[in-house]
């Protein structure tokens, strides 16, 4: 009998102390959580976009939309009690960025129906968050960001007409990497390119790793791997060193220092998935009844500074159809 | 609120099986044991892999267990047999199966979502009215968890029980009474590390993915569990220490959900859980001194 006592009372004291923090809420605004997995240049665009897209919409962040933000800072255990969070703050919907986000968010959320709008998920039917046809497992859908691996390749053959090997270097324990590189490996053939691969497993790799693929390859290749991207200053000084090209995945990429990229507008993906949520926000549409979206739109970004360093004259036909060309190399 | 409450509960149950392992190695063993870090995952890891090759989810748990339970063997002979000291012997384990649960799993991110599993499946859907079905998790848990603790009290009250508490407390006796006490020790860290291999099978179904990240700083969780659980009872004898360990984790879930609740970013959680554990130790330390100004 004392022990059921003792355990009710601290069962009390738990309720006790989380009762003082209820939520408060004004009439007519909605509220949604953002979930971001970890922190860099695609992700936060991506943010950005979906808060504009949102805007779009007709939901304007301090107006008529409360936002809550959390970053994972690339930890699964924190995703989880960050989906968590959202659910026990009543949140109207979760906007995931990035695949494990979205499935902490999708299993948290599932119970009690809320949406789940995803976005950067590159395999969202692989993740099991949608089926073969595209149709949403549950109440969730989004955008997906398939990178675009032949668009890419052709860029390269055209920069560097003589490469012959191109390095990429991958987390062994990012699974849009790995499928990334398996890609990779398959269509580069086509292009009369070998791709070296080098699997690290944290950013403390990257040096070594580094040397040992600059030692094999005619130029270097970035995928939208977290650990990598965050790491790519000291990709790129090691590179510059030995006048390899480091060819990047997105804009924000190039701005920092890689040669140039096709690459997906991460904004733009934002954008459309923050209309996305936006109908479901509106009541028209609920998320079980929309497909997810694959963008595959991509263009051309180069930087004019880092081809002078190179030595590298980037052909016109691609600097006239780029979307932008920079300068200078932001620190 | 009563989500925030449920959820607590969901979490601290799940980690206080985990804690029930390292209270056995941190506590009885004496033996701070890191691999737990790779064995939660390990627990995943297995589970996510046979439950997408079809395999029955209650039986993913039995494998799960004795998984972890090789695993613990091989920290254990790592420590007596090859002499590694036993920090590092767990360092060693815990990246090895990093490495060793990317393979198991062949990804490092493996959905079951769609997958029947121990919460999830045509029994519950049939003999679980809708009213209840918020509370099934919870119940679950409850009913896994009170098991697990009565078949490690019960191990604790046999021969080979008083040996492992002996090991920890008292070397020596442990080698007069003419056993060998490296294996004993290797026993204790198979229990343990199986039991927390058990709590990542069971986190794995209920999450309804594996993530190879998601065992980072399990062995910081376990402790502090053991360590609030059996500072806070320390007085109710009544309590087995069993016990408080699993309310120990059910609180330091409720401590971390309240710092949350509060406004602290989820990027401020390990200063937080760093924070309280240091709090607690302090606390516990306090008090023995007292203990023994008094004596």
């Amino acid at each position: 009998m004392k022990k059921l006592i003792m355990s009710a009372l601290i069962l009390t004291m738990a309720a006790g102390l989380l009762a003082g923090c209820a939520n408060s809420k004004k009439e007519g605004q909605v509220t949604i959580g953002i979930g971001q997995f970890a922190e860099h240049g695609s992700l936060d665009n991506c943010r950005e976009g979906f808060l504009a897209g949102l805007a779009e919409g007709g939901y304007v962040e301090g107006e008529n939309l409360k936002v809550l933000f959390e970053n994972a800072q690339a930890d699964g255990g924190t995703a989880a009690q960050i989906a968590d969070n959202f659910m026990a703050k009543k949140v109207d919907l979760i906007a995931a960025i990035a695949t494990p986000m979205a499935q902490s968010a999708y299993s948290a959320a599932k119970k009690k129906d809320v949406p789940v709008i995803f976005t950067a998920v590159t395999d969202p039917v692989m993740a099991e968050l949608a089926k073969e046809d595209k149709t949403p497992n549950g109440n969730i859908t989004g955008t997906s960001d398939k990178l675009p691996v032949e668009k890419q390749l052709e860029m390269i053959r055209k920069v560097l007409p003589e490469a012959k090997t191109i390095g990429i270097m991958y987390s062994t324990s990012e699974v849009n990497s790995v499928s990334a590189i398996e890609e990779y490996k398959a269509v580069a053939p086509n292009y009369g390119f070998e791709i070296i691969e080098s699997g690290i497993s944290t950013a403390a790799d990257i040096p070594l790793a580094a040397d040992n693929l600059l030692e094999k390859v005619d130029c270097l290749n970035n995928l939208t791997d977290n650990t990598v991207v965050s790491s790519l200053p000291v990709i790129l000084d090691k590179a510059q060193e030995k006048n390899i090209p480091v060819f990047g995945s997105e804009v924000e990429q190039v701005k920092l220092g890689c040669l140039a990229t096709v690459g997906l507008d991460y904004f733009d993906l934002g954008v459309q998935t923050g209309k996305m949520a936006a109908q479901v926000l509106r009541g028209e549409k609920k998320a079980s009844e929309i497909n997810f979206e694959v963008i595959e739109e991509a263009s051309f970004y180069g930087n004019n500074a880092v081809a002078d360093q190179l030595g590298i004259t980037l052909p016109e036909e691609l600097v006239n159809s780029a979307k932008e060309m920079f300068d200078e190399i932001s620190e | 609120m009563l989500t925030i409450l449920l959820g607590i509960l969901e979490e601290g149950l799940v980690y206080g099986i985990m804690a029930l392992g390292v209270y056995i190695t941190y506590k009885i063993l004496d033996f701070p044991d890191l691999s737990v870090d790779g064995t939660f995952p390990l627990g995943g890891a297995v589970t996510a892999i046979l439950i997408v090759s079809g395999v029955n989810p209650v039986l993913t748990l039995v494998i799960s267990f004795f998984a972890g339970a090789v695993a613990g063997v091989i920290t254990g002979l790592i420590h007596v047999k090859l002499k590694v000291r036993d920090l590092l012997s767990g360092i060693i384990m815990m990246t090895a199966l990093y490495s060793i649960n990317l393979r198991i799993a062949g990804r490092a991110n493996l959905s079951i979502f769609s997958k029947e599993s121990i919460f999830e499946n045509f029994v519950w859907d049939k003999l679980i009215p809708d009213f209840f079905s918020p509370y099934l998790v919870v119940s679950l848990l409850f009913f896994i968890i009170v098991i697990m603790k009565l078949l490690l009290d019960l191990y604790l009250k046999t021969r080979s029980g008083y040996l492992l508490r002996a090991v920890g407390d008292n070397e020596a006796l442990v080698t007069s009474l003419a056993k060998d006490k490296g294996t004993v020790k290797i026993l204790g860290l198979a229990i343990a590390n199986a039991l927390v291999a058990l709590a990542g099978s069971i986190y794995a179904q209920m999450s309804g993915f594996f993530e190879i990240s998601l065992g980072t700083g399990t062995i910081v969780i376990g402790l502090a569990s053991v360590i609030i659980g059996t500072n806070i009872f320390k007085r109710f004898t009544y309590f087995k220490a069993t016990t408080a360990v699993i309310i120990g984790a059910i609180l330091y879930k409720a401590c971390v959900s309240f710092a949350i609740s509060l406004g602290m970013e989820a990027s401020d959680l390990k200063l937080i859980t760093a924070t309280l554990f240091l709090v607690i130790l302090i606390v516990s330390n306090e008090r023995k001194r007292r203990v023994k100004g008094n004596a």
